[in-house]
Parts: structure tokens; sequence; C-alpha cells
């Protein structure tokens, strides 16, 4: 039931136009900005999956982790540090994180979070470089640290299939295409 | 579960959320009321009292030091404002305690009490100087300091309250949550702020 309502919600889902002013630097610039990047997209689902899969305290410790390593990224992005195969590196975070769910694989909990924390380095630095300067830092930043927040926990929300036979199925087919679609964005970078 | 459950929900309707056209804009609200609603409409401001509100809900140990260091900073640094003083930083300090008292919610751990009231009183003191009344009347500014004070107030004890709803309901991931996208905003904010 809770499931079906917040699909319902999220179905019903139209522009946030409650915040005034522009459009690209305001909160729904923020919230839109990493929805629009497929190889994004891809992997924030894949960690909230890998999370789900591994189950407790790997489900809670990722989604409160990745905004903060990827926050650290941002910083490196804004202040203009180079950080080589940006576009690369996120593309294989999609490749890599999407493989391990698919291959149900139960690393350490150390080494998820290493792994999954350097590819939030990658993915804050892109966001970080991307950020116009003009807008409204706070709002702009909550916009899109908060959609970044919402595919992890929809990527968790599915995993929880996992509990189920069929569902532990459903959610490595699930990570199978998330790592067919990174090797996908990395052939196009190729 | 319940807490992502609850997250998604919170997350989606905010989504869905039409225009909020019925209300003229809330700082041309005049005298009192305007004070009121001040917080509200500064997002640095509502992020920094409702990190250090979860914060103060989610220690059990702590008593009502820090809660009242905060009313106090509050009132004391509107009281400074009355005398026509207005700091400069003061939106960059409120920026820091946004996000250190977001990274204590998320790291979770049990802390001193004192910490808990040198950063309420903080953050009291911050978000007060942050907040000059825009208006040219000196009795029209005092009326909105003191809705200021009591907006305030009400809005830091209802975050404190949620911050101890999620320790006693089991969901403190939830408020961990929540306070590190708290976190990564006001750092990602004051990075583009001292670059900008």
């Amino acid at each position: 039931m809770l499931r079906f309502l917040l699909l319902a919600a999220t179905c019903a889902a139209s522009p946030a136009l409650a915040h005034t002013g522009s459009v690209i630097g305001g909160f729904a610039g923020g919230l839109s900005h990493p929805l629009f990047g497929p190889d994004h997209v891809a992997a924030m689902v894949a960690v909230g999956l890998w999370g789900a899969f591994l189950g407790p305290p790997a489900i809670y410790i990722l989604p409160v982790v990745f905004p903060l390593v990827m926050a650290f990224g941002g910083v490196l992005g804004i202040l203009g540090a180079p950080l080589p195969g940006v576009e690369i590196g996120i593309a294989v975070s999609a490749a890599v994180l999407g493989m391990v769910v698919a291959l149900a694989a139960r690393p350490p909990l150390w080494v998820a979070g290493v792994l999954v924390g350097a590819f939030a380095i990658f993915h804050g630095h892109a966001h970080g470089a991307e950020l116009p300067p003009g807008a409204d830092a706070l709002v702009y930043s909550a916009g899109f640290v908060i959609a970044t927040g919402c595919l992890h926990l929809c990527g968790i929300a599915f995993g929880l299939l996992a509990r189920w036979p069929m569902g532990r199925i459903a959610v490595r087919t699930a990570g199978g295409a998330i790592a067919i679609a990174g090797l996908m964005f990395l052939g196009r970078l190729a | 579960m319940k807490a992502i459950v609850g997250i998604l929900f919170a997350a989606a309707f905010t989504i869905i959320a039409e225009p909020a056209l019925a209300h003229p804009p809330p700082l041309g609200i005049p005298s009192f009321f305007g004070g009121l609603l001040h917080l509200l409409y500064v997002t640095a401001h509502v992020m920094a009292v409702f990190a250090l509100g979860l914060l103060i809900g989610q220690q059990a140990d702590w008593g009502r030091m820090a809660l009242g260091a905060a009313i106090i900073a509050l009132l004391a640094g509107l009281g400074v404002l009355t005398l026509g003083v207005v700091p400069r930083g003061a939106d960059l300090a409120v920026l820091v305690l946004a996000m250190a008292s977001g990274a204590l919610v998320a790291a979770a751990r049990a802390l001193p009490e004192w910490v808990g009231g040198v950063l309420a009183a903080a953050t009291g003191l911050a978000v007060a100087l942050d907040s000059p009344p825009e208006v040219v009347s000196v009795s029209e500014a005092n009326r909105m300091l003191i809705g200021t004070g009591l907006g305030g107030a009400i809005l830091l004890v209802l975050a404190v309250e949620s911050g101890r709803q999620f320790r006693l309901g089991g969901r403190l991931v939830a408020g961990r949550i929540l306070g590190s996208w708290i976190a990564a905003s006001a750092i990602l904010a004051l990075a583009l702020r001292l670059v900008g």
C-alpha cells in the first residue's frame, strides 16, 4: 500500500514552481541537475541497490556518507582543482556498481565504503564544476543534494525486494542493466 | 524501512508542491508577523536551526542547557540589532554552523553537553545577527525583531522535538540522512560563496 502511494505521488509530480526566481539557478535547477545526467542517475540508483543488497549497516551508512564525500568532490570542482577523467570515472562508477549488484558481491564494509566514496568524488567534482556561480548557492546545492539522496533512496527501496527470491533476481537484473548502461556511457566517451 | 519510506514520502510530496501563491512575499509582511515568518524564508537559517534542533533532540543525555543557550543567544543577538549594529560575516557563520551541526547529526555520536551549549549559543547568535529588519521605522523594527525571536524559538523547539521523535521512534537513520544532506548543502554553498 505504501509503495503504491509512493508510486502514485511520484507519478503525479509536477515542476516545483513554488520557488520563484531563476529556474536554472534555484531549487528546481539544483533538483533537476542530477536527474538530467543518465550516467549520474544510473550510478546513484546502483549505490542504493548495493546498499540494500548488503543490508545493515551498509544500507544506512552509504546514503549518509555519500552526500558528504560528494560535497568534498564538489568543493574541488568549485575551486577548479583538476581531476583527470571525471566523465570516465562517472561512467565507470555506473558500470562497476551495476556489476557488483549483478554479481551479488559482498565485500567488507570498508571496501564498499572506499569504492563508493571514490566514485562520489567524481560525481561531486562534475556537479561542483557545473554549479552556476550566480545562483542562490545554498538553495541550488540543497536541490541537487536532495535529488541525489532521493535517487539513493529509490535504489534502496527497489533493493529491498532482495528479501524475496524473485526480488533478488529482479535486483540483480537491474544491476546488470545498469552495468550495461555504464559500459555504453564508456563507449560513447571512447 | 519505515524511515526510508517516510523520507521518500516527504521528498515526493515536496516535489509535487504547487506554487504557494496565496501569500504575499514574506518580507512584504509588515511588523510582528513579518518577523515571525522571517527565519522560514531564509534557507540558511532554517537549515542551521533545524540541524541544531535535530542534534539536541538526538542526544539522549543532554538536558535543556543547549536549547536554553540557543534561545538566550538568539534574544541577545536580536537585542544587539536594536542598537543599530549590523555585523558582517554573520551569513557565513550561519552556513558554517549549519554544516557543523549537520555533520554531527550525521555522525550520531554521543557528545558532551557543553559542545551542544557552545554550538547552540553560536547558532542562536549568528542567526539573530543575520536577521536585521528591513524596515525604516524603529518601532516597526522592534516589533519585527520580537516576532523573529518568537519565530526562531518556536522553530527550534519544533526541530528539537523532531530530533527526539527520530530517536525515540527508532528512526535515527532518517535524522542522520537529513543531517548529511544539510551538511553537504552547506559545504557546497560555502565553497560557492567563498569562490564567488
